[in-house]
């Protein structure tokens, strides 16, 4: 949890005007939580991504990445608020980003953690921040440092004269997953899945911005698992893990999607055959 | 209004089981309807077709500015497409309820707010590296109906986009890049269906014309436009165009060319949409003995299911690149006391038609060049050219040529671009005039052997360009339809290749590679005004009217085909500064 006792100093002062003119005269609750990072963008993310709601810094959402991005283009980021319990929505963000929203995830049938990775522009706070279901965001985060450039690199894809053929080409598996809970044990699916595609940022030179904005994960009868709406700092060729919870009966998932040129994304994952489904079929 | 439509979509969600068909119509009320579209050509406060109406005739009642008014005509704002993507602007924008569409090369597309060119939004195709133009990343235009608007990327792609966000609502692979397609030509819209065309004409692609229902992207019925081929409708089968092996040897016609990379017009009084195809593939005429239906021809379709009503072929067995693929524009005639529903096309070969859009019969056919050393003339009992068999490119299995396999070189007029290439020509009801925007060069051409390669050019022959006069390669010029005679003309010291606009002021607008929008007295030719946009002009002016003032628009932005080519027109135009500006003009306030 955050606390009061931080003075602010400089910044405070310095973005006082532009608070009251963001937020207006309200002081909903949060407000004055004071943010572990001390991020000079702090008030801009809160009213970009949170808007009026309430919030807290909350360390039970869990963000792990490398303290240092060794790869600005592809930085491994995971989100975990499963010690939340019911989580409606994950937006992921880093302050210092150019384009600082990077996805916005629905764990609708699923366990609220996501894993992916990003392009990061320079050093900064990434972000996750949970919304529960009485209304409050959870804000945690990790701070990782970076040498910079990601964001306005050309993608890969951009040297490669093939790339169009294999666009929106997904790989995927998916394996049963057990954690261990208070009420004994509970049983999903994890699910790891790569999309073929430049997500480019629209900042590199000549370039126009082209990304995922939209991956769904269903179950075989076509119900929404869990929704991603990504950005375009999710890296080139997205990689994403999740954990989601279908029938003990499913025999596949479906994964469908589209990007911002209305490319249209869809696979068929096979679900692993499970002893679990045996037993609900013989019950 | 806005508000009344937004009202109705809520109540089509509210309704639950109605939505679906509900919203549909809820989508065509936020923004033009089918009648909006038929009625275009009379209603000046909207632009909504690519041609100023679906017939095509590039004409606006407006007369505001008019040949004594235009003295006083300025800039009211431009706006820059920006990037650095400043390639060749063939397009023509389209205004709808203060808003204008404009597209830009490499498949871009703008919404800009009419009064003051503020930008709403932007969409840029993310283009594959291996897209194949064959004459520059050029785009001619968009179509809008309801709450989206469509147009053609270069990897052949049709893209239907919200009219208010830019978002894609879809997007529909069209044919095949890898193969040589894409798609450059603006789509038109009847009667709920997105018709178009298709480019590429020079790798060996089937031409094709095909209607998509406006609202989901589906396929309606498609129809290739060489013989042999297989149309659908449905998704199934429907009929063969023509009858295989009639007009083509062996194998031919699966690459036979044709492409309708112009796009259509629409006549709803025929119900017949028009569309051109190009010139058959390869160039050299000898590898494929026949008339080669329906390259080079002008066919009228009905745009309910696809069928062909009639065709008339421009340049059966053509050996010249003399592409068909003009816009055919519908008009009465008025001759001889009669009034004839006619249609008029000013062809690459150098003839200008006028064709009975009823039933196809020829009426006249007139040149509008100075040189038509192929033919000497049309039978107008048949409808073929008189040719002249001297000017055919040799057959290089005879030998004769600078080389081992190339035939022996002639001297033709028009050259490969034409007597008139893409740029759209318009017809005045007022002075019953066509204005044609024209050019006077011939080529040096031989025959070369060729085998098709799939995404290779497929040419077999090999050319000069070059002009035919020393002070100018570019006439705009007044044509009679009832005479086929010349009644003015304006010189060009370059090569013309930009539309042309007219209007009831008593004016003719059209654009120059030099830079300048210039307007014309109609009846006379008379130069009354000009403007320089500071690059070359090859795209097509339109005029609307908003707040009670006329205003007139025109995107400036040097490219196209023509400085691909290099020889005596190269010295014309090799000084031209590229760009990628709209401009809008108005009558400034009293």
């Amino acid at each position: 949890m955050g606390r009061l006792d931080v003075p602010r100093f400089g910044v405070r002062r310095f973005c006082g005007a532009m608070l009251a003119v963001m937020i207006g005269a309200a002081d909903p609750a949060g407000a004055t939580e004071t943010d572990p990072f001390r991020s000079v963008m702090w008030d801009d993310m809160r009213a970009l991504v949170l808007g009026d709601a309430p919030f807290r810094f909350d360390d039970r959402v869990k963000v792990t990445a490398p303290a240092s991005a060794e790869d600005a283009l592809n930085v491994p980021v995971a989100v975990d608020a499963t010690a939340l319990g019911a989580v409606e929505r994950i937006a992921v963000f880093a302050d210092m980003n150019p384009i600082p929203r990077i996805l916005d995830y629905r764990p609708i049938a699923a366990r609220p953690t996501i894993a992916l990775r990003l392009k990061l522009q320079q050093a900064t706070a990434i972000r996750a921040a949970a919304l529960t279901p009485d209304g409050v965001w959870h804000v945690g985060g990790v701070f990782v440092d970076a040498a910079g450039g990601g964001c306005t690199s050309p993608a890969l894809a951009h040297g490669d004269p093939t790339w169009e053929r294999h666009l929106g080409e997904v790989q995927a598996r998916a394996w049963p997953a057990v954690q261990a809970s208070a009420e004994g044990q509970s049983k999903s699916t994890r699910l790891r899945l790569r999309v073929r595609h430049p997500m480019d940022t629209g900042l590199a030179p000549g370039i126009p911005a082209f990304f995922i904005e939209t991956l769904v994960v269903r179950d075989g009868d076509g119900r929404e698992l869990a929704r991603i709406d990504s950005h375009e700092p999710v890296s080139e060729n997205p990689v994403f893990t999740v954990e989601v919870t279908p029938p003990a009966d499913g025999r596949a998932l479906l994964v469908t999607g589209r990007d911002n040129n209305g490319t249209e994304i869809r696979a068929s994952v096979p679900l692993a055959w499970r002893q679990s489904s045996l037993e609900t079929s013989t019950r | 209004m806005k508000r009344m439509f937004t009202s109705i979509a809520v109540a089509g969600a509210v309704a639950g089981g109605l939505a679906v068909s509900f919203s549909a119509d809820a989508a065509r009320a936020a923004g033009p309807t089918d009648q909006d579209i038929q009625k275009d050509a009379e209603t000046p406060g909207d632009v909504l077709t690519y041609g100023m109406g679906l017939q095509g005739q590039r004409h606006s009642t407006l007369k505001t500015i008019n040949t004594e008014t235009i003295k006083k005509m300025v800039p009211v704002w431009a706006f820059s497409f920006g990037g650095e993507k400043q390639r060749g602007q063939e397009s023509q924008p389209l205004v709808h309820d203060g808003v204008i569409y404009v597209t830009g090369s490499y498949s871009r597309l703008f919404a800009l707010d009419a009064r003051t060119g503020e930008k709403k939004w932007q969409y840029d195709a993310r283009l594959p590296e291996g897209i194949m133009p064959c004459c520059d990343v050029v785009n001619r235009g968009a179509a809008i109906l309801g709450d989206k608007v469509y147009f053609g990327t270069l990897d052949a792609r049709l893209v239907a986009l919200n009219k208010d966000t830019g978002k894609v609502v879809w997007n529909k692979k069209v044919a095949d890049y890898q193969a040589g397609y894409s798609m450059t030509a603006a789509p038109i819209i009847v009667n709920g269906k997105i018709i178009t065309g298709n480019s590429g004409g020079e790798f060996g692609v089937v031409g094709a014309v095909e209607a998509r229902d406006a609202e989901t992207g589906e396929l309606v019925w498609t129809r290739p436009t060489v013989e042999g081929n297989m149309g659908t409708l449905n998704g199934k089968e429907s009929t063969m165009t023509g009858t295989k092996n009639a007009s083509w040897t062996g194998d031919l016609w699966q690459t036979g060319g044709g492409a309708t990379w112009l796009g259509g017009t629409y006549d709803a009084e025929t119900n017949s949409i028009f569309f051109g195809t190009g010139n058959p593939a390869p160039w050299n005429s000898h590898l494929r003995p026949g008339d080669n239906l329906y390259t080079s021809s002008t066919l009228a379709i009905n745009p309910d299911n696809g069928e062909i009503k009639w065709h008339f072929q421009t340049t059966p067995h053509d050996g010249w690149d003399f592409d068909g693929v003009n816009e055919f524009i519908s008009f009465d005639l008025k001759k001889d006391g009669k009034v004839i529903k006619a249609g008029a096309k000013a062809d690459r070969n150098g003839y200008f038609f006028v064709i009975d859009r009823t039933n196809g019969k020829l009426q006249s056919a007139t040149p509008f060049v100075t040189q038509t050393s192929w033919a000497t003339g049309f039978d107008l009992k048949t409808g073929r050219p008189i040719y002249n068999d001297a000017n055919r490119p040799p057959n290089p299995m005879d030998g004769g040529g600078a080389a081992a396999g190339q035939g022996k070189p002639i001297f033709a007029a028009p050259s490969f671009l034409g007597g008139k290439n893409w740029m759209p020509m318009a017809y005045s009801p007022d002075t019953d005039l066509f204005y044609v925007p024209a050019n006077e060069w011939g080529m040096d051409i031989w025959n070369e052997a060729i085998t098709y390669k799939k995404g290779a050019a497929y040419l077999g022959a090999g050319f000069t360009i070059k002009p035919l006069f020393d002070d100018y390669i570019g006439a705009l010029r007044a044509i009679d339809p009832k005479t086929g005679k010349i009644v003015w003309e304006y010189k060009n010291p370059a090569p013309l290749w930009g539309g042309v606009l007219t209007t009831a002021g008593n004016l003719v607008f059209t654009g120059t590679p030099e830079g300048y929008l210039k307007a014309f007295d109609a009846k006379t030719g008379a130069e009354v005004w000009k403007f320089n946009t500071g690059s070359g002009i090859v795209g097509s002016p339109i005029t609307w009217e908003m707040d009670g003032e006329q205003y007139v628009s025109i995107v400036s932005g040097w490219g196209g085909a023509v400085p691909l080519w290099g020889g005596e027109v190269a010295k014309k135009v090799k000084d031209i500064n590229q760009g990628g500006m709209l401009w809008v003009f108005k009558l400034p306030k009293a």
